[in-house]
C-alpha cells in the first residue's frame, strides 16, 4: 500500500474533478478492499468485479466520509458490508459431509487432521476450498466473525467496530457459532475414521 | 472447541492461509476500467439531477398556473350574486333575474 498518499489532499482534488486524484485513491484503497474480498468471500467468487463495485460505492458515498477515522477503516466497513450482502444473496447453507469432499479436499483434511503438514503444492487451494465449504454452512456474519478471530486474530473491539456490533454481541455470536463449527469438524473426523 | 477439533480447524486455516492474502497492486487495466465506470456513474448522477430539477421546475410551474386559474375564477365568481350551484340552476331554467 502506498502510505505516502495524502488522503485529504486527494479527496479535495477529487472533489474538484481531478482524475489523477481518483486514480491515487483507487491505488491506495485497492489492497485493503482486495484483502477483505479475498478473506470474506469464497474463493471462486469473481473478486475483481466485486472490488470494482466496492470502489464505485466508495466514490459514490465519499461525501459522507467525515475524516474522523482513517479512510481505510471507513472503506473496510463498506467492503465487509458489501461482501456480507453478496453472501446473503447466495443463500446456500449446505451441511457438509465427508462424501461431499473432492479427493484433494479429503487428502488435505487427512493431512490437517493427522499431521498438519501439506501433502502437495496444491494443498493450499484444496484447504481453502474445504474451509469455504465448512464455512458455507454458517450465516455470512458468523463466517466473517470466525475468519476475523481465527484467521486474522483480531480483537473483540476491532471486530465490534468493523461489524458495528457491541462487544457482548460479538462474544454471544462466537459462543453460539463455535459449537456448530466444532460439530461439523467432528462429523468430518468421524466419517473420516469410518472410511 | 476442544483441542483436537481446534487443531484440525487451525491446521486447515494455516494450510489455506496463502490463499487469503490480498493483492497489493491492481491487475492490468483495472484502474482504467474503474475510472471509466466512475465517469459513467458521475454522468448518470448529473443526468438524474438535471431530470430532477426539470421535473421540479415543471411541477412548480403547473402549480403556479393552477393557483392563478383558481384565484382568477374565484374572483370572477365572487362578483356574481349567486353561489356556483345556484347560478347553474338559474342558467338551466333560464330564469330571468332582475
Amino acid at each position: 500500500m502506498d502510505e505516502s498518499i495524502d488522503v485529504d489532499d486527494c479527496l479535495r482534488r477529487w472533489k474538484e474533478g481531478s482524475q489523477a486524484a481518483a486514480e491515487e485513491l483507487i491505488q491506495h484503497l485497492f489492497p485493503v478492499i482486495s484483502k477483505i474480498v479475498r478473506t470474506h468471500l469464497p474463493r471462486r467468487d469473481d473478486e475483481k468485479d466485486l472490488v470494482q463495485e466496492i470502489l464505485m460505492k466508495t466514490f459514490a458515498k465519499l461525501h459522507q466520509f467525515k475524516g474522523d477515522a482513517p479512510i481505510t477503516h471507513w472503506v473496510s466497513r463498506l467492503a465487509l458490508t458489501t461482501c456480507l450482502d453478496r453472501l446473503r444473496a447466495q443463500k446456500i447453507r449446505p451441511e457438509i459431509r465427508q462424501a461431499d469432499l473432492t479427493p484433494e479436499e479429503s487428502d488435505v483434511f487427512d493431512a490437517a487432521w493427522l499431521t498438519g503438514s501439506s501433502p502437495d503444492a496444491g494443498a493450499a487451494i484444496a484447504a481453502r476450498d474445504l474451509v469455504d465449504k465448512i464455512l458455507s454452512s454458517l450465516s455470512p456474519e458468523d463466517r466473517s466473525l470466525i475468519l476475523m478471530v481465527d484467521l486474522e486474530g483480531r480483537s473483540l473491539q476491532e471486530i465490534a467496530d468493523t461489524m458495528g456490533w457491541s462487544i457482548s454481541k460479538v462474544k454471544m455470536r462466537l459462543f453460539r457459532v463455535r459449537p456448530h463449527l466444532r460439530q461439523m469438524i467432528k462429523r468430518l473426523e468421524n466419517e473420516n475414521e469410518q472410511n | 472447541m476442544n483441542k483436537t477439533d481446534n487443531d484440525t480447524w487451525q491446521k486447515l486455516l494455516a494450510l489455506s492461509a496463502p490463499t487469503f492474502a490480498g493483492e497489493t497492486t491492481p491487475p492490468y487495466g483495472f484502474v482504467t476500467s474503474t475510472l471509466a465506470g466512475l465517469r459513467a456513474q458521475q454522468s448518470q448522477v448529473e443526468a438524474c439531477e438535471r431530470i430532477g430539477w426539470r421535473a421540479l421546475l415543471a411541477s412548480l410551474a403547473a402549480l403556479a398556473v393552477a393557483a392563478t386559474l383558481t384565484v382568477t375564477l374565484d374572483t370572477r365568481d365572487s362578483a356574481s350574486d349567486f353561489e356556483p350551484g345556484v347560478r347553474s340552476l338559474v342558467q338551466m331554467q333560464n330564469i330571468s333575474v332582475s
